[in-house]
């Protein structure tokens, strides 16, 4: 390969000054590792807490929302935008379920971005046993619907979630509220409604989350057993969850189905808002901790390109008077700085990943997480490279320019 | 006309720093090809100083240069350097290698940048330079562990090396003893004579002046005597 004399002069400056060279591209290198580092563990761990949320949270949640009383009706009827209606706003007197719950969940089934779909009845209720009550909240689901969106078996402590299909009146009911009321699996439970009913049932397994609050308070049943526990029939349900195929359209499907049914329909993102708040904040301050590591190696590689140049002025002006050209001198000392910066980055690119895999297996073992959530992503390994180039040429282009702008004639005459 | 190497005319210079004045006062000179010119003078009396001018490194002057018939006064940067890569050849008084280089690529790298040869020609020529000046057993070494005097002959190998129009010294002999300054001159009277190329160069050395063909006094700024 015929390489071109810039070239050439611009690696032997490099391998004349090995130490120098290697300080310079280790900087770089630090910088690229660190920044794929930090973006793998942001990611692992955003990506971690998004699928933690999405454990008791569906993508979309379709619920009734209680409305105020307006005078559209009244104003479509008098037809006159003269006429001023005076009216006194009042909550309406609605049932909470939804008219038609299984037409609507055939309708959303309908929608190929929906993966799964679910209806629920959620309910106020007094656990009691013995003489101690525990105020809580059931949720009527079918169970193996339910299972396939949230994993419930990955969170069973003890029994057997599918018992619910088999035992009448079954109940799963979270480690606090077991604790709290000493009950084991096999063990019966009285379970008051918010209307007076009472129903005793039969604790078929319990279930553990990382969430004190959910495990304190949450029972699974059979969404029939929920339904004559609250006096409804049939078909009374409070909510549909729905879960898609890709959760990052949330907004976008919440809006149709929004439209289509009426009710109102609720995405992660907007139900997660404190957890996009912290994604957001995590984001700032990494980027400012990667920013500052990649500015440092930057100056670096400034600081010793200047030297080079104060060091090798002579030469400089001696290049230039056999007939160099400022454009040529430029080419020499910013070759130097791209190859430092590809050199540091490549290397800082293995170390990134190897730092990477070695602390995706530290072992963390709080609640469901066991090991650090890392991930590898390869966008962020390109992104490394490009910021480290970047970053090598615009600290490289400054000392280049100077070295071009170099007088022989003031240099050799002294 | 057409045998003229270099024409100068009322080259005019002035120093800014400290204070403004006046080192080079309307000088005329014409060079022919061929010809070995000397010029001498006292410290100070600016022929360094038109040395740089003539050979278009230093670009801050009134009057007109022209270099084999083209005029050099007004031109880019660049096109200067593409002048002084191809028909200069510049001997400074210190030899001026790049250290970190071995002698031949120091010989090598004008050759290389005016891009004429091939890298295997360039390396040829370059040490049939070297030969001339019987450094070619230094060649590989690095040019920062030679001799001042072996360092100085590289020095004048690597301004011979694209075999320019005209060669430029400023003082070239001052760091030589006197073998290796009898050297070199015969060299340089051997490049005028020979291969018809052009010398001039600026000196103390009043005996290395009185054997070129022609001698330039120069004091205060002008051209006192001019032997035709």
């Amino acid at each position: 390969m015929k390489i071109s004399v810039n070239t050439e002069i611009a690696l032997t400056y490099l391998t004349s000054r090995k130490k120098q060279t290697v300080v310079a591209s280790l900087g770089v290198m630090f910088g690229i590792s660190m920044f794929i580092f930090m973006q793998s563990l942001m990611k692992g761990t955003n990506d971690y807490f998004e699928k933690m949320s999405f454990t008791n949270t569906p993508h979309i949640r379709l619920y009734s929302e209680n409305k105020v009383a307006d005078n559209h009706m009244l104003k479509s009827y008098f037809n006159d935008p003269s006429e001023k209606i005076l009216t006194n706003p009042k909550q309406l007197n609605q049932s909470l379920g939804l008219t038609n719950p299984y037409g609507i969940i055939e309708q959303i089934r309908r929608n190929p971005e929906v993966a799964n779909t679910t209806p629920q009845v959620t309910g106020n209720v007094l656990y009691t046993s013995g003489s101690v009550e525990l105020p809580g909240n059931m949720a009527g689901v079918q169970i193996d619907e339910e299972d396939k969106m949230f994993d419930v078996q990955s969170n069973m402590v003890s029994g057997n979630l599918h018992d619910l299909n088999r035992v009448h009146n079954s109940i799963l009911i979270g480690k606090g509220i077991a604790d709290k009321l000493s009950l084991h699996t096999g063990d019966n439970i009285t379970v008051r409604s918010g209307n007076g009913n009472t129903l005793m049932m039969r604790v078929v397994g319990i279930f553990s989350t990382t969430v004190k609050q959910i495990d304190d308070t949450k029972s699974y049943a059979n969404i029939s057993a929920v339904q004559s526990l609250m006096g409804k029939d049939r078909s009374y349900v409070t909510e549909i969850k729905i879960n898609l195929v890709n959760y990052m359209n949330a907004s976008k499907v919440a809006r149709d189905i929004e439209t289509i049914t009426g009710y109102k329909a609720e995405d992660w993102i907007k139900a997660n808002e404190q957890l996009k708040a912290a994604f957001k904040i995590r984001a700032i301050i990494l980027n400012s901790v990667i920013g500052v590591l990649l500015l440092v190696a930057g100056f670096g590689i400034y600081n010793i390109l200047n030297m080079t140049i104060y060091e090798k002025i002579k030469e400089i002006a001696i290049l230039k008077a056999q007939g160099f050209s400022g454009s040529s001198v430029t080419s020499i000392f910013l070759q130097q700085a791209i190859y430092i910066g590809v050199m540091g980055g490549i290397v800082g690119l293995i170390l990134g990943f190897s730092l990477t895999f070695m602390v995706s297996k530290i072992y963390i073992g709080a609640g469901t997480l066991k090991y650090l959530p890392m991930s590898f992503y390869i966008p962020h390994y390109i992104q490394a490279l490009c910021f480290g180039i970047f970053t090598t040429v615009a600290a490289g282009y400054f000392p280049a320019r100077k070295a071009s702008k170099v007088d022989p004639v003031t240099i050799i005459r002294g | 006309m057409e045998n003229l190497a270099l024409k100068a005319s009322g080259i005019t210079k002035y120093f800014h720093d400290p204070v403004k004045m006046q080192v080079l006062k309307e000088i005329n000179m014409e060079v022919k090809k061929g010809e070995f010119v000397s010029i001498i003078g006292k410290s100070g009396c600016g022929k360094s100083t038109l040395l740089y001018i003539l050979s278009t490194m230093d670009t801050d002057y009134e009057g007109t240069l022209e270099i084999n018939n083209v005029l050099a006064t007004g031109q880019s940067l660049n096109n200067l350097a593409r002048i002084r890569n191809e028909s200069i050849g510049f001997v400074f008084q210190f030899h001026y290698l790049l250290p970190d280089f071995s002698c031949l690529k120091n010989v090598m790298i004008p050759a290389l940048r005016l891009g004429k040869l091939s890298y295997k020609e360039a390396e040829e020529t370059a040490y049939e330079k070297l030969k001339m000046f019987g450094v070619e057993d230094q060649a590989l070494k690095k040019a920062g562990k030679l001799s001042g005097g072996q360092q100085q002959r590289v020095a004048i190998a690597r301004a011979l090396v694209n075999n320019p129009a005209i060669i430029m010294g400023d003082e070239p002999t001052g760091n030589l003893d006197s073998k290796n300054t009898g050297i070199v001159f015969d060299l340089f009277k051997q490049l005028s004579k020979e291969y018809g190329q052009t010398l001039i160069t600026v000196t103390h050395d009043e005996d290395f002046a009185k054997r070129s063909d022609r001698t330039i006094v120069m004091a205060d700024g002008q051209i006192i005597n001019k032997p035709m």
